[in-house]
């Protein structure tokens, strides 16, 4: 069977050889992909939609039809997520560690008992226990918020300057996972919790979603920015650029929520309980 | 807002799935109806669109406002137009037949599963309704990946065969996107239209001969076709019945419709037909198909797997009818989808009532079935007839067109596999037939009563009603062929043939 499978795939590495040899050259100025829509993009991006960076403007405007799907990939796979692995029926666990706080001792409570979560004397710890860390706690502190700063930066500048709404997050939902891991999985739901999380993943492909139908209201095709001028008082070449904006902060919502919602259900297997 | 249709016919299911999740964190109830409002809305749309499509001829709708090929086009014709109707009421109907069953086997996460069903439907109406390459790409990967999940929270087996069919799947759409790749490497536009001016010119080209046969595998892999089937049955038999009844009759037979697109649209019917015999070796991978899922159907035990065997057989047809390419053929292949859609959904809902009854549907279960379940099996015999072929059901006129282009083709082994595999499919449906009607416990005469009563234990109206509506569907498409092909199917035919 491996060898039939690797005669397969032999087959299939010769097959695309094969077709790349009637390709152009590679970076050929003349070949059919540089020839035929690039130069329209190049040359007119400005005009029709006042945005600098040519990338984005195709990504958000010319093509964003295909990049609302991609977000709804992102979408889809943070509910698959839910739906595969959340578990309702809470079982508590075996034991539970709690801290005394002032003293730093760590008691193991048996099943059924329970120490009052919100005391101020004793925090609940994780079974697979790690010791204190006061230097990674507090690094990780004092750097999450400059890092989300710069995701917010990201999402902003994404139609001037390489970025967007994907990349930026990426990065916000990275913060929120580094402080899951620094601290633990029940302080980051406490800060954000389940519900939340979901709301913002559904919000952020709703805004996406809603400014092409709004779009529709003014008497334009889906996606067509331009018809927003009204509402945003602008000249409407400058509103496919606000348009963009506003479609990126909605990318990099849905994709923060997504990846915050994919780690707390991956990390505890679906519990939301204790992870890593 | 009649030329915004093309629009809101898949965005609408879109939002209200976002919807249908948020609402799902505090209510359970609102999701069912929000989802029936969604689907109705788009079957709406689609029967305007028809409408409009027939007087008036094609609609071009750009999204954004771009020309095309610089924007993403929606291209709507008679044949895109009559799938958007079949699929979105066939999803009506198995979204109604589904409340009950979705209650009983997931009742914690009915919100999710219904934003997924929806997301399902968005994904299978985009890829419908599209004239994008690409735009096809992304929109069934929403499709792919709802369904693979769904399909996961089937039984205890549904994980694995989830888990091979999301390999197999990503493997058929890595092909697929590949293909395009190279279609746009050599061409520079992703437009179905734009394409398929380009291409003529560059029909010599190594590049475009791999992109096609890379393009053809990848929706070969997607659509089951045999041998790149294996996921299939396992996959459709462990799904939960929601999802089987959903996923068998609509995702194949999407996948059949891009098929056709490729073939003679993107494609000159002259290249896939002239330059590369692509269609005849369709047509003999098709026929291989047919005998060995008819076989393989036999030997099941199992209602749901055998009729997972039948969509195998059955995309067979369909595939059979394309690569016949010649009026007869093609006519055939559309009617046989439009056939397959309804008939499959109508026999899959039967095995979703069987199990919610039964919460099993081997043969055992379905001993004494015509007494305790009397409607549900009179769904299942008009839906066992039009497999079969059997006049006036619809499978019997789309096997005729069938025949009449094999014979037109003059390839009488065709013939004989059409009338053959009529004869395997009569043995598999009517020994459940058999076996739900006459397997009963021998007579008592001991006894006052010898025949033990069997009370009837039928399933709730919501499940019977959407059935006896396919079940009539198919009675009267069946009847009203003729007006079909003449209102719809003649203008897909390609020009030459």
């Amino acid at each position: 069977m491996k060898i039939a499978g690797l005669i397969v795939v032999l087959l299939c590495g010769c097959l695309l050889i094969y077709g790349t040899v009637d390709f152009p050259e590679w970076g050929d100025p003349a070949s059919p992909a540089s020839t035929h829509v690039s130069p329209y993009y190049i040359e007119t991006t400005m005009e029709d939609t006042s945005v600098p960076n040519i990338v984005t403007a195709v990504l958000a405007d010319y093509r964003g039809y295909d990049t609302m799907f991609e977000t709804i990939v992102i979408f889809c796979a943070g509910i698959a997520c839910i739906f595969l692995l959340r578990t309702y029926t809470h079982q508590a666990p075996e034991t539970r560690l709690y801290r005394h706080i002032p003293t730093g001792i760590i008691l193991r409570i048996k099943k059924g008992g329970k120490l009052p979560e919100d005391s101020t004397d004793f925090e609940r710890v994780d079974l697979q226990w790690v010791p204190y860390d006061l230097i990674i706690k507090t690094a990780c502190r004092v750097v999450v918020p400059f890092v989300q700063l710069f995701a917010l930066y990201v999402i902003a500048h994404g139609h001037h300057s390489p970025g967007g709404g994907f990349q930026g997050g990426v990065i916000l939902g990275a913060t929120l996972i580094l402080y899951a891991i620094s601290h633990d999985l029940r302080t980051t739901i406490k800060r954000m919790s389940e519900k939340a999380v979901i709301l913002l993943s559904a919000a952020g492909v709703f805004i996406y979603a809603s400014t092409g139908a709004l779009c529709l209201l003014f008497g334009v095709n889906y996606l067509d920015y331009s018809g927003l001028a009204a509402i945003l008082g602008v000249d409407p070449v400058s509103a496919r650029s606000h348009g963009i904006l506003i479609v990126e902060i909605g990318v990099g919502v849905a994709v923060m929520a997504v990846m915050v919602s994919l780690y707390y259900n991956l990390s505890s297997v679906g519990k939301q309980d204790e992870g890593l | 807002m009649i030329q915004q249709l093309p629009a809101i016919i898949v965005v609408f299911p879109l939002v209200m799935s976002f919807f249908v999740v948020v609402t799902g964190l505090w209510s359970k109830r609102i999701c069912f109806p929000l989802v029936v409002t969604a689907i109705s809305v788009c079957v709406l749309s689609a029967g305007i669109i028809l409408s409009s499509v027939i007087n008036q001829g094609p609609i071009h709708y750009w999204l954004g406002g771009w020309q095309p090929p610089w924007g993403i086009e929606y291209f709507v014709d008679h044949l895109n137009a009559f799938m958007l109707v079949a699929v979105s009421l066939l999803s009506l109907l198995v979204a109604v037949h589904s409340k009950r069953s979705v209650e009983q086997e997931l009742p914690e996460k009915r919100s999710q599963f219904w934003s997924l069903f929806l997301l399902l439907i968005t994904g299978l109406l985009g890829i419908t309704i599209t004239g994008d390459m690409f735009n096809l790409f992304v929109l069934l990967e929403v499709a792919s990946l709802s369904g693979y999940a769904l399909i996961a929270m089937g039984q205890k087996k549904a994980v694995f065969a989830s888990f091979r069919y999301l390999v197999m799947g990503t493997i058929g759409a890595s092909w697929y996107l590949l293909g395009v790749g190279y279609l746009y490497i050599i061409t520079g536009s992703l437009n179905i239209a734009n394409l398929s001016e380009l291409l003529p010119h560059m029909y010599q080209s190594k590049t475009v001969l791999v992109g096609f046969a890379f393009i053809l595998v990848g929706i070969g892999i997607k659509m089951a076709l045999f041998p790149l089937h294996a996921w299939l049955p396992d996959a459709y038999t462990y799904a939960p019945s929601a999802v089987s009844t959903t996923v068998a009759p609509l995702m194949t037979k999407v996948m059949a419709y891009v098929l056709i697109r490729v073939i003679f649209s993107v494609f000159k019917p002259y290249f896939s037909i002239e330059e590369i015999p692509a269609t005849t070796i369709l047509a003999w991978m098709a026929a291989v198909a047919i005998v060995v899922g008819s076989i393989y159907a036999i030997a099941q035990t199992n209602l749901k797997k055998m009729l997972s065997y039948s969509v195998v057989a059955q995309i067979g047809y369909i595939a059979l009818g394309i690569g016949l390419a010649n009026r007869f053929g093609l006519t055939g292949a559309v009617l046989h989808i439009f056939n397959e859609i309804i008939t499959k959904g109508c026999v899959f809902a039967v095995a979703g009532a069987v199990v919610y009854k039964k919460s099993a549907c081997n043969t055992r279960e379905l001993e004494n079935l015509y007494r305790k379940m009397p409607f549900t099996m009179l769904a299942f015999t008009v839906g066992a007839f039009s497999m079969i072929g059997i006049p006036p059901t619809l499978g019997f006129f789309s096997k005729l067109y069938l025949i009449l282009g094999s014979i037109d083709a003059k390839q009488w082994v065709f013939v004989g596999i059409l009338l053959f595999s009529s004869i395997l499919n009569g043995v598999y449906f009517f020994r459940i037939i058999q076996i739900a009607s006459f397997e009963t416990p021998m007579p008592d005469y001991s006894r006052g009563t010898p025949y033990e009563k069997v009370p009837m234990d039928e399933a709730p109206l919501s499940m019977i009603i959407p059935m006896q509506i396919m079940a009539a569907g198919i009675l009267i498409a069946g009847i009203f062929s003729a007006d079909i092909v003449s209102t719809v199917i003649q203008y897909v035919i390609p020009e030459g043939f």
